[in-house]
């Protein structure tokens, strides 16, 4: 019937710069870009644009519409303790994206099952997306603000279409949290990136084979009234 | 992929390449600069022994340097030698090696079991023993290595109770009237207990006896060391468990010699992870073995002059570095060198030819084609040779502090790819550019002459060029990382630093060089070199602009009507008269022309009438002395005052660059067509107003 899983969305998320931090980089503090986003990166756009802990977004492909450029930055990064430090950033510069995502019941929360209503939770985000989203957007870090759009995914000329295969390694995937996995861990997910025609098609996080144990964690609680605002009444005030 | 990743797997490809004239350091391995060689045969007994420090003498300064020699490394020994043991397994200090240190006085701590140890441990490992280590063992054993090194007149002692004992300090020598040998002067502190050893072993039938060039005890070491650390932890760049190291190796290059790529803060004030991740283990985790092999590979690259630094080590700033390299280690042709020095001598031959060759150079012919053949015949060699490896990759390096580096370019081409690129940056923006060059002419002279040749300028001119001199290193880095795209990933020019070479250009009196070069000769010369990196830029400028689209030939186009260039043509015709005619009557004044040159750009058609009516007093000086001449010229001028179209001549609107290419175009064909003798000899002084 569809071809694409229930509750997908498609919108296009661009932004003048963007930073998806490479981990390597990130423990000197002078960041350095890779030249593709990481699935957290656009999970985090998809979590700006709605979220409720009820579900979990799944991204399933990411296209990339315009043609690479780094552009550097000096940056004066704050230090705990007080003042600033020197540091130079490498932003991806004129970045953007087009994305398809779903999202799928978070099964390792049954206190929200009543929350797992069809159809509420999707016409929100919907209308979310149309109106840019509910939470700032942004590409990686926040120093990089990003928009996002409706779109029909596909649509458009890309700048690297016409190429079948581009490799580019061993990258970060993308985190485990407590929450969604259901294990008291935080781990960190790796997969081969390779972008065929233009277009990303992430692994399914279960399906990283690769991964990392960082340390154990526990979930946040969320409890309808206290902090979380049921779909019903989240869909009467909007 | 991530420069780490594939830094590492340069490494792997390079490490086992024998064709390749010299590799990156082994892992496991690190330089260090070593005071003694000792040589032992394969039993273990001493045979000699030698000091590798060197004295150099430059002006009033004595320097003395140690031998820089590969020695084997385990982990701890990077990190922990500043406060207790550490041992280096192979090579190191005589407080390490020697037994009978303290026994001769030495006042340091005997560190001598630690590393005994370490040596132990390596030549009883029965899968990767060498027999020069089980060698070395022997003879440490025995103890005696101040002994045979004193008695060898290495190591310097004196007379103390009937005692030998080491020399601590020499102003009691001094006082005899002994100089201090070498090896006290590299030592901080005259310690002898510093100095570190280096072996050679002999043994019949092997021709290597050292320890340092010998793959298969470097290969042991490696081995040895891979069993002994265990698997602590997830490597992301290996994808696998290997050990795990948090820190990395510093000085990359020379001028910047404790930056670190990957840095661990030790300073929790630092924010780079705190949050999520509560110690400096969790963020990432990169091997030992990854860490080691990808900095090593870095540095070999840099070191064998595949990187180019920009800008200066001067009041706290430190230069950026371009690396570029070809995964498989072969040569690649340098992205940010202009044609000339790319070329060198195969093309200078071409396009550089004997003096009575060049006056013939007709300036109104297409140069562009033979030159892009020959370019094209150069680029072909490369293009058979990096066929089949791997990609190339270009890196840039910088440091905003002292400590840390960061990378601020990174891209990875396809060999065919890079070269269309490199070859499509010198043919676009090729123009005659000014070198000088010195040929031997025998009995120690050199005759040096300029010549104008075919190439495009590298970055490095084009910032003179527009900036001029300033010595502004962020201004340097930041030119430079605008213009690098332009030449590997075909990118349009950016226009502002265009215009400002072209107003440069037209301004004639601009001081151009700093105060200890300039004056007014090489200025001159200056201000020629500029105009060609001016013209140069515009024709690559107007090439790739989509709006413009316009490619210039490399010669004088005869049939071009457009005003701006008949406009370039007129100046520089006008200028040659005043300038032969002031040449005649032995002045050295500029001409009216150049003087005027910056508001003719603005200007033309009302500057033009000043200029004309400036040139009457020399039209009649020539007429007396070169009528032929002058004949010649006035029919030129008339010829390109015929080309111009209804109102063009009369618009006053400012010109574009394009007059500028016309401008030297003709400048450089009338100079050719009615060269003198004088000529010659005032354009190799650079006089040529």
């Amino acid at each position: 019937m569809h071809d694409t899983p229930k509750n997908t969305v498609s919108f296009k998320v661009y932004g003048r710069y963007a930073l998806f931090t490479d981990p390597v980089t990130k423990i000197g503090g002078e960041k350095c870009s890779y030249h593709l986003p990481t699935y957290e990166a656009i999970k985090g756009v998809l979590k700006s644009i709605y979220w409720k802990p009820t579900f979990i977004w799944h991204v399933d492909k990411v296209r990339v519409m315009k043609k690479l450029r780094t552009q550097t930055k000096g940056t004066k990064p704050l230090v705990w303790s007080g003042g600033n430090s020197l540091a130079i950033y490498t932003f991806l510069h004129d970045v953007e994206y087009q994305v398809q995502a779903h999202f799928e019941w978070n099964e390792h929360r049954p206190e929200l099952a009543k929350d797992r209503i069809d159809g509420k939770h999707f016409a929100i985000a919907q209308r979310s997306i149309e109106r840019g989203g509910r939470q700032d957007i942004f590409l990686g870090t926040r120093d990089c603000q990003g928009y996002v759009e409706p779109c029909v995914f596909g649509e458009g000329e890309g700048a690297y279409d016409d190429i079948d295969e581009l490799g580019f390694g061993l990258m970060f995937h993308g985190f485990d949290y407590p929450d969604e996995t259901g294990k008291d861990e935080l781990r960190s997910r790796f997969w081969h990136a390779t972008m065929k025609k233009g277009v990303l098609e992430f692994t399914r996080p279960c399906e990283c084979e690769i991964d990392r144990l960082i340390r154990p964690m526990k979930a946040k609680q969320f409890a309808e009234g206290e902090n979380l605002l049921s779909v019903d009444v989240e869909e009467a005030v909007l | 992929m991530s420069w780490l990743a594939k830094l590492y797997e340069t490494y792997n490809q390079v490490i086992d390449n024998h064709t390749l004239p010299d590799r990156p350091d082994p892992y496991f391995h690190i330089r260090e600069g070593c005071h003694i060689e000792i040589t032992l045969d394969d039993s273990g007994c001493f045979k000699s022994a030698q000091s590798l420090v060197t004295e150099k003498i430059y002006g009033n300064k004595t320097f003395y340097t140690k031998h820089d020699t590969v020695i084997p490394v385990t982990p701890k020994s990077l990190t922990g030698r500043t406060s207790g043991p550490a041992p280096y397994p192979l090579a190191e200090k005589i407080q390490y090696v020697a037994k009978d240190y303290r026994e001769y006085g030495g006042t340091k701590a005997s560190y001598f079991s630690n590393y005994l140890e370490e040596l132990k441990k390596w030549a009883s490992d029965a899968q990767c023993s060498h027999w020069k280590v089980k060698a070395i063992l022997r003879y440490v054993e025995k103890g005696t290595v101040v002994k045979d090194l004193v008695n060898a007149g290495i190591l310097f002692s004196f007379n103390k109770g009937g005692k030998q004992m080491l020399i601590t300090k020499w102003q009691d020598q001094a006082e005899k009237g002994e100089k201090k040998p070498p090896l006290i002067q590299s030592l901080t502190g005259g310690e002898q207990g510093n100095a570190i050893i280096r072996w050679r072993v002999q043994k019949k039938g092997e021709p290597d006896d050292t320890t340092w060039n010998d793959d298969d005890l470097i290969k042991s070491w490696q081995l040895h060391s891979e069993t002994v650390q265990e698997n602590n932890g997830f490597c992301q760049i290996l994808g696998n468990v290997a050990y795990i190291t948090q820190t990395h190796p510093k000085a990359i290059y020379p001028q910047a010699i404790n930056a670190k790529l990957i840095s661990t803060p030790t300073d929790p004030g630092y924010l780079t992870y705190q949050g999520k991740f509560t110690d400096d283990s969790q963020p990432v985790g990169i091997s030992f073995e990854a860490s080691q092999k990808s900095h090593n590979t870095l540095r070999w690259l840099i070191h064998r002059g595949q990187g180019k630094t920009i800008g200066e080590s001067k009041n706290k700033n430190r230069p950026a570095m371009i690396v570029s390299w070809a995964v498989s280690g072969a040569d690649i042709p340098q992205p940010l060198e202009d044609t000339w020095d790319l070329l060198s001598e195969e093309l200078n031959e071409v396009s550089v030819p004997s003096l009575e060759a060049e006056n013939k150079i007709d300036h109104t012919i297409d140069h562009g084609q033979s030159f892009s053949i020959a370019l094209g015949k150069y680029m072909a060699g490369y293009k058979a040779q990096l066929s089949n490896t791997g990609n190339i990759v270009i890196m840039g390096l910088d440091s905003a502090t002292d400590g840390r580096m960061a990378v601020t370019y990174y891209q990875e081409f396809f060999p065919e790819e890079y070269i269309a690129r490199i070859s499509q940056w010198h043919n676009d923006f090729a123009w005659f550019q000014r070198h000088k060059i010195e040929k031997d002419v025998g009995n120690e002279k050199t005759e040096s002459r300029t010549v104008w040749a075919v190439g495009a300028p590298s970055p490095r001119s084009i910032w003179e060029a527009v900036y001029g001199t300033t010595l502004n290193n962020s201004l340097k880095k930041s030119t430079v990382e605008r213009i690098l795209p332009c030449i590997v990933e075909a990118r349009p020019f950016p226009r502002d630093l265009v215009d400002k070479a072209v107003h440069r250009a037209c301004n004639r009196s601009t001081k151009r060089l700093p105060d200890q070069y300039s004056n007014r000769k090489s200025e001159i010369a200056a201000w020629e070199r500029h105009l060609g990196i001016a013209c140069a830029l515009y024709r690559g400028y107007s090439k790739r602009n989509s709006k413009i689209n316009k490619e210039y030939l490399m010669g004088l186009e005869q049939d071009n009507t457009s005003r701006d260039y008949l406009y370039g043509r007129l100046l520089a015709i006008a200028e040659r008269l005043e300038y032969i005619a002031l040449q005649v009557a032995d002045e050295k004044r500029s001409t009216t022309a150049g003087r005027l040159m910056q508001r003719f750009a603005d200007r033309p058609s009302s500057t033009w009438r000043n200029i004309e009516l400036a040139l009457q007093p020399y039209i009649q000086r020539l007429r007396s002395n070169r009528a032929g001449f002058l004949h010649n010229i006035q029919t030129l001028l008339d010829e390109v005052m015929n080309k111009f179209t209804e109102g063009d001549f009369v618009n006053d609107k400012p010109l574009s660059g394009e007059f500028l290419l016309a401008y030297h175009s003709q400048r450089l064909d009338l100079r050719n067509r009615t060269k003198t003798k004088e000529d010659d000899e005032l354009e190799n002084e650079g006089e040529q107003a």
